[in-house]
């Protein structure tokens, strides 16, 4: 499962794995590296680990959980696994910075966003006092909020749902982060406001030559705004590749499964659905992860695939899409 | 299709907001503009339009929820604006409603089997659990389910909850607001596919808001686009969506994002 880049990229993820105190396997193996300027999609179901991944990446696993592996983003040497919090909050927020989906809760209800903005610069000392709030406008202002100066002193419950978000993403991209992580930034949104939202990810990642890891469960949004693709199912990769590749002809059964369920097409009653629903951490079958609700599935796949791969596009399945 | 069952006529509702000064009057939000709309008996509607555009409130005006500050909503011929909650009880028994969020929408310390019975006991129907057992068997969920809480689901089970609890009084429309835009893409297939299969098999008259016509293009024969708290386009989806006539239903279809195979999605 290597996804190599050429040059040192901005996120580097070895054989993560995530375990629980009673041993269950919560992340397995995930291997996967974003070059400076490459936009990555991570899809799955609810329960995938999606989440969990983006967490691990930053450094905020819950202390009852255990990681092992490795994880390196540019500009600091060490394995991010097992590194003293100290050196991780100073990395959050200047190498790497995360939105999250729900803007409400990401957002301190007691503060004035453009001072929340301008925390950001002042925590990490990028800026100062009166320039620290100069910067915040300019920073509202980059993200289309109208009258940043004004904006700047509205608390967060008198914005809307759509200007919370676009709060947030001015600080994750105050101090020019190396490697911006995105989960579900606009599932709460309209298509309106999701569609402006998007836009500004993009192009505030391609301004600053940054990594983008964009997590979702809208394989429309991913095509919208990734290049690339990780389809994740139980907590492992089952498959990654271009987006347009991988969405046009996927190998993987679950991959294939998302696709025809995205496609609002077809009789009414009778959309394409995988069938089955995710099972709880823990729950998921040895061998395939995807056996129990695939419809290809032989006693061949209580074997744990290999990674296959074919150009930029890889899989782990014992009966890819498409072989005969 | 038949004879009118929804009639709305005219409909303006104004909500006071907290006031902000001791010298100005409290600002005033027009959420519902003169709306007029005609729902006939078999008919699918879609309403679709941007969070504050109105389609909510339309939707919980129709549902006898809240009381138009002028206008009028006529229910198979009956006038139900200005009547009060206790006297709305011919429409609780003919129109079920299912919510957005799943989880807010169901007491957590009630069981599914107290939940999807509690509309019988409103009615004070006596043997409850064999129609709590047929729905959760309707709506694809199995009878052990009726001694377990909501948490203990998924969102898209805990959909299928809230579709069961409306169609224990066998209604005869059904209004869903938003019922799968929390959910993942797969589980979103099976919920439509839940609605679509029970309003055909029931017979219901359909009643879907949701801010993604594609969804609604999908379900729903007839949309009505609003914006404002006006309706701004209506006519049959597959019209609207080929050949939209207002420039705020172009602009909510161009910021649909597509899959890359999706070019060929306008032609099927």
């Amino acid at each position: 499962m290597t996804t190599d880049q050429p040059g040192r990229p901005a996120l580097q993820v070895r054989d993560l794995s995530v375990t629980t105190r009673s041993g269950t396997h919560l992340l397995s193996d995930l291997t996967f590296a974003i070059a400076d300027g490459e936009r990555v999609g991570l899809i799955g179901e609810s329960g995938s680990g999606k989440s969990l991944t983006a967490l691990a990446v930053m450094g905020l696993l819950s202390e009852s959980l255990t990681a092992t592996g490795g994880i390196r983003v540019s500009g600091h040497e060490r394995n991010l696994i097992g590194e003293r919090e100290g050196a991780l909050s100073r990395l959050r927020g200047t190498t790497m910075a995360m939105v999250f989906q729900e803007p409400m809760t990401a957002l301190n209800p007691t503060m004035r966003v453009g001072q929340q903005v301008a925390e950001v610069l002042t925590i990490h000392r990028r800026a100062r006092g009166a320039q620290a709030r100069e910067r915040a406008v300019a920073l509202l202002d980059q993200v289309g909020l109208p009258e940043p100066a004004e904006t700047a002193h509205a608390f967060p419950h008198q914005l809307s749902g759509g200007q919370r978000q676009r709060v947030v993403i001015a600080m994750a991209l105050a101090n020019d982060p190396a490697l911006l992580v995105c989960d579900e930034p606009t599932t709460a949104l309209d298509v309106t406001v999701q569609d402006k939202v998007l836009g500004l990810i993009v192009d505030g990642v391609e301004a600053r030559d940054a990594a983008l890891l964009f997590i979702t469960h809208d394989l429309a949004v991913v095509s919208r705004v990734c290049e690339r693709v990780l389809v994740m199912y139980g907590g492992r990769i089952v498959e990654s590749g271009p987006v347009g590749q991988v969405f046009a002809a996927p190998r993987h059964h679950y991959t294939a499964g998302l696709v025809a369920a995205s496609a609002l097409t077809g009789p009414r009653g009778g959309l394409s659905a995988i069938p089955g629903t995710v099972p709880s951490a823990g729950r998921f079958p040895t061998g395939c992860v995807f056996r129990t609700r695939c419809a290809a599935a032989t006693s061949e796949c209580e074997i744990q695939p290999r990674w296959d791969a074919a150009g930029a596009q890889g899989w782990a399945c014992h009966h890819p899409i498409g072989a005969s | 299709m038949g004879a009118p069952i929804i009639e709305v006529d005219r409909v303006s509702r104004v909500y006071h907001r907290a006031r902000r000064s001791l010298t100005r009057p409290a600002p005033v939000v027009q959420a519902l503009r003169e709306v007029s709309l005609t729902v006939e008996a078999g008919e699918r509607l879609g309403i679709v339009g941007e969070s504050g555009s109105g389609k909510s409130t339309l939707l919980r005006h129709i549902a006898g929820l809240e009381q138009p500050t002028s206008g009028t909503i006529r229910f198979d011929g009956k006038d139900i604006s200005g009547l009060s909650g206790r006297r709305l009880g011919f429409l609780r028994d003919r129109l079920q409603l299912v919510f957005q969020d799943p989880m807010g929408s169901l007491d957590p310390r009630m069981t599914v089997a107290q939940i999807v019975a509690e509309p019988l006991h409103a009615r004070r129907v006596r043997d409850a659990a064999a129609r709590v057992e047929e729905v959760l068997a309707a709506v694809g969920l199995p009878a052990e389910a009726a001694g377990r809480y909501p948490h203990q689901f998924s969102g898209g089970q805990r959909q299928r909850i809230s579709i069961a609890r409306a169609l224990t009084v066998s209604p005869d429309v059904l209004l869903a607001d938003e019922p799968v835009s929390a959910l993942d893409v797969s589980v979103r297939a099976q919920v439509l596919n839940l609605i679509s299969t029970l309003v055909d098999a029931r017979d219901l008259t359909l009643v879907f808001v949701s801010h993604d016509l594609s969804v609604i293009r999908h379900l729903c024969d007839r949309v009505v686009v609003m914006r404002a708290g006006q309706i701004v386009e209506d006519g049959p989806t597959e019209q609207v969506w080929r050949d939209p006539q207002h420039d705020y239903t172009r602009r909510l279809i161009a910021a649909i994002p597509a899959m890359p195979a999706d070019t060929h999605r306008s032609e099927i």
